[in-house]
């Protein structure tokens, strides 16, 4: 009863090291095809874990860990997030615009349709890789906040040329 | 290969997107300061999938998707990344210099 004060560090700490936990669901699979052996594993198993976490439910302790390598793996990598919303927001944005008629008429006009859009990728590409190293060249300038700053009223004025957009379509 | 309308169909959109707001958001987006090659490659992918689009259903297409509702969501995005920008100001954390 004296390891209770302490219960969750080391289960933590068993999970990691010998992942047995993980593993009786496994062996429980096992039963089916070879009972006499996996009977002895599991008991094994159990005894291993009834020593080292006492009175703790090895489902929950699982559980956990899950939730904790999830948060941090998607803290881990806020550039999925950026690439995500900028990629969402960006392509809603140019469905329909004038660039995508351009491109799209042409594409009609000439009856091949994968020059036109070999020209236009390429474009984009290009103008994109303007943007961004533009962007880049401004934060090396000007302070963090300002251009934060400026970068949220650009993009509330983007939204309110989209809503423009909207209303006189 | 038609090398004419490929560089004309590449000055056309290259012109036309100077300045235009795809462009404008990438510099908005990258000045900001996370991470550069994610707003790259956001900004690219988005822009090659809506010409793609473009290209293969040509008029169809804004007989398939109802505009109002895209642009409304597109415009509903950039205020949710543009309030994110201009409330959550504090957070900045102080990453290593941005190669560029």
């Amino acid at each position: 009863m004296e390891n209770s004060s302490l219960p969750s560090a080391s289960a933590t700490v068993t999970c990691e090291e010998n992942p047995t936990c993980e593993e009786v669901a496994i062996c429980e699979e096992k039963v089916v095809n070879f009972p006499a052996a996996s009977d002895v594993l599991i008991e094994t198993e159990q005894s291993l874990l009834v020593d080292s976490i006492a009175t703790i439910d090895p489902d929950v302790v699982t559980a956990n860990n899950v939730i904790e390598t999830q948060k941090t793996a998607w803290q881990k990598y806020p550039a999925v997030q950026v690439f995500l919303s900028t990629f969402l927001t960006i392509f809603l944005a140019e469905l329909g615009d004038k660039t995508q008629v351009t491109t799209l008429l042409m594409a009609a006009e000439s009856h091949q349709p994968w020059v036109v859009f070999a020209g236009a990728g390429t474009a984009l590409v290009a103008t994109s890789l303007i943007g961004v190293w533009l962007g880049c060249w401004l934060a090396k300038r000007v302070s963090a906040q300002t251009l934060e700053k400026a970068a949220g009223v650009l993009l509330l004025l983007i939204a309110a040329q989209l809503c423009w957009e909207v209303i006189h379509l | 290969m038609d090398w004419n309308l490929l560089g004309l169909s590449f000055a056309m959109v290259f012109i036309s997107e100077l300045g235009d707001k795809s462009q404008l958001a990438a510099i908005a987006l990258s000045g900001s300061g996370k991470s550069l090659r994610a707003v790259f490659l956001g900004t690219a992918a988005a822009l090659l999938l809506a010409s793609f689009l473009g290209v293969m259903l040509g008029e169809g297409l804004s007989q398939v998707l109802p505009m109002r509702w895209v642009k409304g969501i597109a415009a509903i995005g950039f205020v949710v990344m543009g309030l994110r920008l201009l409330i959550g100001g504090g957070e900045t954390e102080a990453e290593d210099e941005p190669s560029c």
